[in-house]
C-alpha cells in the first residue's frame, strides 16, 4: 500500500539543518497493523505526516497505493487524504465549536446525505458516545475525545489510519480501549500505522517499525 | 456540514473576536452614512442659507455702463421680460444656475421722500428642486416697506400707501436691516411696470449660482458661457463675497470628507485585518486539521472571507441603522434651518449593504491567504 524510498526530512531552521528522517525505507503492505517506535525526537510524527501526504519529503519517495504521493497535485492529494486515509492524534485536534456529530461529519469531502449522517451516527454508537452527540468537545473526558476523534477518521471508510500517539493523553482502559477500537478497523482489512510510545498495541500490531534519529533501524 | 453553519458555529465559539471585528466594521459604516447624509444636510443647509442671503447672480444689459451700475444700484437699460421667459425655459440641472427672478428697478420719490421702487417677478426654479420663491411671496396689490419709508410716511402693517394712481397695502412689519432695503418699496413685478408705465419691461435678472463647481474651475467664465448662450445681450455680475461663501463652505466640506473618511476606512481595514490575522492564529490547529481531512485551499479561505463578509453584512445594517440615527437624532441641532429635509437615505443603505461585506472581506483576504498558506504539519506535530 504505501512504499517509502530513501525518504529524507531536513527541517532549516536560522542556519541550522535538522535531519527528522534519514533515508527511510521501508513498504507497508494493504492490512498491516504497524507500530512505529522510537524515542521523543526520532522522526516518528514526521514519518507519518509524511506517509498521510501532509509534509513533503526533503528527497526520496512516497508511493501510495503506486502513485507518487507528492506528485500528485495538491488538489489530489486532499481528495486522497479525504478518501482513503484517516488521521488520529495525540491532541485530538477537534473542533471545539462543533458538536460531536458535526465534528465526525467535518470529515465528510461534500455536503453529509443522509447516508453520510446515518454512519456518523453508527459511529458515534459504536464508540460510545451515542448519549453525548450535541455536546461538545470541551465537555467531554480525554478518552470519549479520542473516541470522537476515531470516529471521525474512520467516517469515509479509509484503507488507512496514520494514529500518532493516539493514547499519549488517555488512562490505561482509554488507551487499551481506542487501540481496540483501531484493531477492529484492521480486523475489517484496514491498514493501521500507529506511532506509540507504549505497549498497549503490541498485542495487536503485527509489525514494529523502530525509529532512532530518523533512522530506521529495526524492522 | 456546510460551511456557513461552520461560520456561525465560529462566530458563536469565538464571541469576542466577531464581536470586535462587527464593532469595527459598524464603526466605518456609521461613519461613513452619518457622514454621507451630514454632507447632504450640509449643502442643503449651505444652498438655504446662502440663497436667503440673497442672489449671488445678476444679469443686466450688456449696454449698461458699470460705473452707473455700481452708482445707482440698478441699470438705467430697461430688457424685455420675455428674456427672463427665455432663460426660464433653459433651467435644468444641467445648467450652473437657478432661481430666477426679473426685477424692474428706478428712483421714485413719494410724498417727497426719494425712494428706491423695485418690482419682483415669480421665481423661476429648475424642475425638480421644489417651488419655493426666494424671500417673500408679495401678494397682489400689496407692498412691502423699508424702515425708513415707514418712518417717514408713518406708514405700518395694513396701512394703505399710493404708488401714482393705484393704492397698496403694507404687507409687512418694517425692520431697520442698515441697507438700501430701508428706503425700499418692493411689490410685484406687473405692478411696478404700470406705476412707472414700463408694461414688459425688466432691467435685471437674479439668479444664484449652482454649488457644483470645484476649486479650480473659474465659476464667473462658466456662468457668462453658459448665460452668453442663451441670452448674449446681457452680462453677468457676480457678487463674489457670497459666491465665495458658497463655494468655501462647499469645499471645506468636500475637503474633510476626503481626509477623514479614507483614514477611518483605513483604521476599519487594519483593525478588522488584525482581528483576522488573530483568529487564523487561534485556528491554526483546526486549519491543520481540516487540511489532514482533505479540506482544500478553496474551503479554508472560505471560512475567513465568509466570516467576514458575513459580519460585514450585520455590520451594514447596524451601521446604516446608527448613522441614520445619529444624523436625525443630532442633524437638526447643527441644521437649524433645513432640519425637517434630513432623512434616511434607503439608496445609501443598499449600497452599504452591498459593499460592506465586499470591504470587509477585502480587509480579511491577506490573514485567508495566511490561513490558506499555513503549513498544516507544522501545528499538527506541536503534540
Amino acid at each position: 500500500m504505501i512504499r517509502c524510498d530513501d525518504v529524507t526530512k531536513i527541517f532549516r531552521k536560522n542556519g541550522s539543518e535538522v535531519t527528522s528522517l534519514d533515508r527511510f525505507t521501508a513498504d507497508i503492505g494493504a492490512g498491516e497493523f504497524v507500530a512505529v517506535r522510537g524515542p521523543s525526537g526520532s522522526g516518528k510524527t514526521t514519518l507519518l505526516l509524511t506517509l498521510g501526504g501532509m509534509q513533503r519529503p526533503s528527497a526520496g519517495l512516497v508511493q501510495f497505493s503506486g502513485r507518487d504521493l507528492y506528485g500528485l497535485s495538491p488538489a489530489d492529494r486532499a481528495g486522497l487524504r479525504s478518501g482513503e486515509i484517516g488521521f488520529v492524534f495525540q491532541m485530538f485536534h477537534l473542533v471545539p465549536y462543533l458538536d460531536l456529530m458535526g465534528n465526525v461529519l467535518l470529515a465528510s469531502p461534500g455536503k453529509p446525505g443522509p447516508a453520510v449522517r446515518k454512519r456518523a451516527g453508527e459511529l458515534l454508537d459504536k464508540l460510545g458516545l451515542a448519549e453525548r452527540v450535541s455536546h461538545r468537545p470541551g465537555e467531554l473526558s480525554a478518552g470519549e475525545r479520542q473516541r470522537l476523534a476515531v470516529a471521525r477518521a474512520l467516517l469515509n471508510r479509509p484503507k488507512l489510519i496514520l494514529a500518532d500517539e493516539p493514547t499519549g493523553n488517555l488512562d490505561p482502559e482509554n488507551a487499551a480501549e481506542v487501540v481496540r477500537h483501531l484493531a477492529e478497523f484492521h480486523k475489517t482489512g484496514g491498514t493501521v500505522v500507529l506511532v506509540t510510545h507504549g505497549t498497549t498495541a503490541d498485542t495487536h500490531a503485527d509489525r514494529f517499525l523502530h525509529l532512532k534519529q530518523g533512522r530506521l533501524v529495526a524492522d | 456540514m456546510s460551511l456557513w453553519s461552520h461560520i456561525f458555529g465560529e462566530i458563536g465559539f469565538r464571541k469576542l473576536n466577531a464581536l470586535f471585528s462587527l464593532l469595527g466594521l459598524t464603526l466605518a459604516v456609521t461613519v461613513v452614512v452619518a457622514s454621507q447624509l451630514l454632507a447632504e444636510a450640509d449643502e442643503r443647509e449651505t444652498r438655504r442659507v446662502t440663497r436667503d442671503m440673497g442672489f449671488n447672480l445678476r444679469l443686466i444689459s450688456a449696454e449698461t455702463d458699470l460705473g452707473q451700475f455700481y452708482r445707482d444700484g440698478f441699470s438705467r437699460n430697461e430688457m424685455d421680460s420675455a428674456m427672463l421667459d427665455r432663460l426660464a425655459t433653459h433651467l435644468t440641472n444641467n445648467v450652473s444656475f437657478n432661481h430666477l427672478v426679473g426685477s424692474l428697478r428706478r428712483e421714485y420719490t413719494i410724498n417727497g421722500q426719494d425712494i428706491l421702487l423695485i418690482g419682483l417677478s415669480e421665481t423661476y426654479v429648475a424642475p425638480g428642486q421644489g417651488k419655493k420663491p426666494m424671500g417673500v411671496v408679495i401678494k397682489k396689490g400689496t407692498i412691502h416697506i423699508g424702515s425708513e419709508v415707514a418712518r417717514k410716511q408713518k406708514k405700518g402693517r395694513n396701512d394703505t400707501m399710493h404708488l401714482g394712481e393705484r393704492q397698496f397695502t403694507v404687507a409687512n412689519d418694517p425692520i431697520e436691516t442698515g441697507t438700501p432695503d430701508d428706503i425700499t418699496i418692493f411689490t410685484r413685478l406687473e405692478d411696478v411696470q404700470s406705476v412707472l408705465r414700463l408694461e414688459g419691461k425688466i432691467n435685471e435678472i437674479e439668479a444664484i449660482d449652482c454649488l457644483c463647481l470645484t476649486a479650480d474651475q473659474d465659476p464667473l467664465a462658466i456662468l457668462r458661457k453658459e448665460i452668453g448662450n442663451i441670452l448674449p445681450e446681457v452680462q453677468v455680475v457676480q457678487m463674489r463675497t457670497l459666491a465665495d461663501a458658497r463655494a468655501k463652505q462647499r469645499q471645506t466640506r468636500e475637503k474633510v470628507n476626503q481626509f477623514v473618511l479614507p483614514w477611518v476606512l483605513v483604521a476599519c481595514a487594519v483593525w478588522v485585518a488584525l482581528l483576522a490575522v488573530l483568529n487564523v492564529r487561534d485556528r491554526r490547529q483546526e486549519i491543520g486539521i481540516l487540511r489532514a481531512l482533505g479540506k482544500g485551499g478553496g474551503r479554508i479561505a472560505g471560512l475567513f472571507l465568509g466570516k467576514a463578509a458575513l459580519l460585514g453584512l450585520m455590520a451594514s445594517v447596524f451601521g446604516a441603522v446608527f448613522g441614520t440615527w445619529a444624523v436625525l437624532e443630532f442633524g437638526p441641532s447643527l441644521f437649524p434651518v433645513t432640519k425637517k429635509a434630513i432623512q434616511a437615505n434607503p439608496t445609501l443603505a443598499w449600497q452599504m449593504v452591498v459593499a460592506t461585506p465586499v470591504f470587509a472581506a477585502f480587509a480579511s483576504f491577506i490573514p485567508a491567504m495566511l490561513a490558506v498558506s499555513h503549513d498544516p504539519a507544522e501545528t499538527l506535530r506541536e503534540d
